[in-house]
């Protein structure tokens, strides 16, 4: 069941990281507002990985996830093995990408703290499923 | 069949990721559509807005009985305000006599660090009239002091290289009268409802952001035209 909702929640994160891949290859980005900095984020150079969007990534990695939690929930043991190992992985680069943010560039885009929020969804819903198969 | 259903779940989902990054793309790149009224050169069917006076006399390029007028509401640092600068150029070019520019200050403070440092300039160098010299020269070199930890001396770099008394610029910086020319520009942004930057409105309404590239404000300003009788 709880893969089930992690499959869910990772459609989300897909979701949010299709738009922020769009807006990061149209190159117009998003209005400045005054809470939010989003153009700041996605033109600062952490945005990109050897020319790859990190959003372009992250779309990828939250393909992923969806797809072992789709597995897992359908009773692919394997599938919920890996599962940890990929969202722990994408909890890292959330821990790492929320530093920069608030350290380095010192704005906020609320796409990508977004995208923070559902990956730490993942990882307590992974977690909780992992401990509960024990 | 049980087998294959979480397969055929992942490659719908697939499908549907690739078809909308797909149409997403599209509509960013996009022509503008064309209302689909009888009257195709009618302008967008919204009610012009007057809102609260901001700084007067305003920052104005262009004839004053120009038929269309774009007013930004623009933050110096702000990168998406940098991208269209260059278009607004283009526009003030291409259209000549018939169209006019403002420009109203709304830094976004404290996103931008700078922001305010910047507008205080623009319009300190506007106290000596050469407000839109300054505005140029920011926005030009939007990346080189965007990240500065010191913007001053860069500033009164400008300030000198577009002949301004440095002593007055320096004093104007922190003048009442530039402080209070952002406060009104701030109050008509808010009653009109800006919610970040570029915010540009052309005789009264709103352009929406995703027609402030060049290509798609041309053809806006054209119909705008059009409709005028011009």
């Amino acid at each position: 069941m709880l893969y089930g909702v992690a499959a869910a929640v990772s459609i989300v994160g897909l979701l949010d990281s299709i738009y922020l891949t769009v807006e990061h290859l149209a190159g117009r980005s998003v209005r400045c507002t005054i809470v939010k900095g989003c153009s700041e984020v996605l033109s600062s150079p952490y945005s990109s990985f050897r020319g790859i969007p990190l959003a372009l990534i992250g779309a990828g990695a939250y393909f992923v996830v969806f797809s072992l939690a789709t597995l897992a929930a359908s009773g692919y043991k394997s599938a919920g093995k890996l599962l940890p190992i990929v969202v722990g992985i994408m909890f890292l680069m959330t821990l790492w990408l929320f530093y920069l943010q608030a350290v380095v560039i010192k704005a906020f885009c609320q796409f990508c703290l977004l995208s923070a929020l559902v990956t730490l969804m993942l990882t307590l819903l992974v977690f909780l499923a992992r401990r509960l198969e024990r | 069949m049980k087998k294959a259903l979480p397969f055929l779940i992942i490659a719908v989902v697939l499908v549907g990721a690739v078809t909308i990054a797909w149409s997403l793309k599209q509509s960013a790149v996009a022509p503008p559509v064309a209302p689909t009224t009888t009257n195709p050169s009618q302008p967008i069917a919204v009610a012009p807005k007057t809102g609260d006076p901001g700084a007067e006399p305003a920052h104005a390029v262009g004839d004053a009985k120009a038929p269309v007028t774009l007013e930004e509401f623009g933050d110096f640092q702000c990168p998406p305000c940098g991208l269209l600068h260059p278009v607004l150029k283009i526009m003030e070019q291409e259209f000549g006599p018939q169209l006019r520019v403002i420009f109203r200050e709304h830094p976004l403070v404290p996103t931008h660090q700078h922001a305010l440092a910047a507008a205080r300039s623009a319009e300190a160098a506007g106290m000596q009239g050469k407000f839109w010299q300054m505005h140029d020269l920011i926005y030009e070199n939007q990346k080189t002091w965007s990240n500065a930890f010191d913007v001053r001396p860069i500033f009164e770099g400008y300030a000198t290289k577009i002949g301004l008394d440095l002593e007055k610029f320096k004093r104007d910086l922190s003048s009442e009268t530039v402080s209070q020319r952002i406060f009104l520009d701030g109050k008509r942004a808010r009653s009109l409802g800006v919610q970040g930057t570029p915010t540009v409105f052309m005789n009264g309404r709103e352009v929406p952001f995703e027609s402030l590239p060049a290509d798609r404000l041309r053809v806006l300003i054209t119909n705008e035209l059009r409709s005028l009788g011009k």
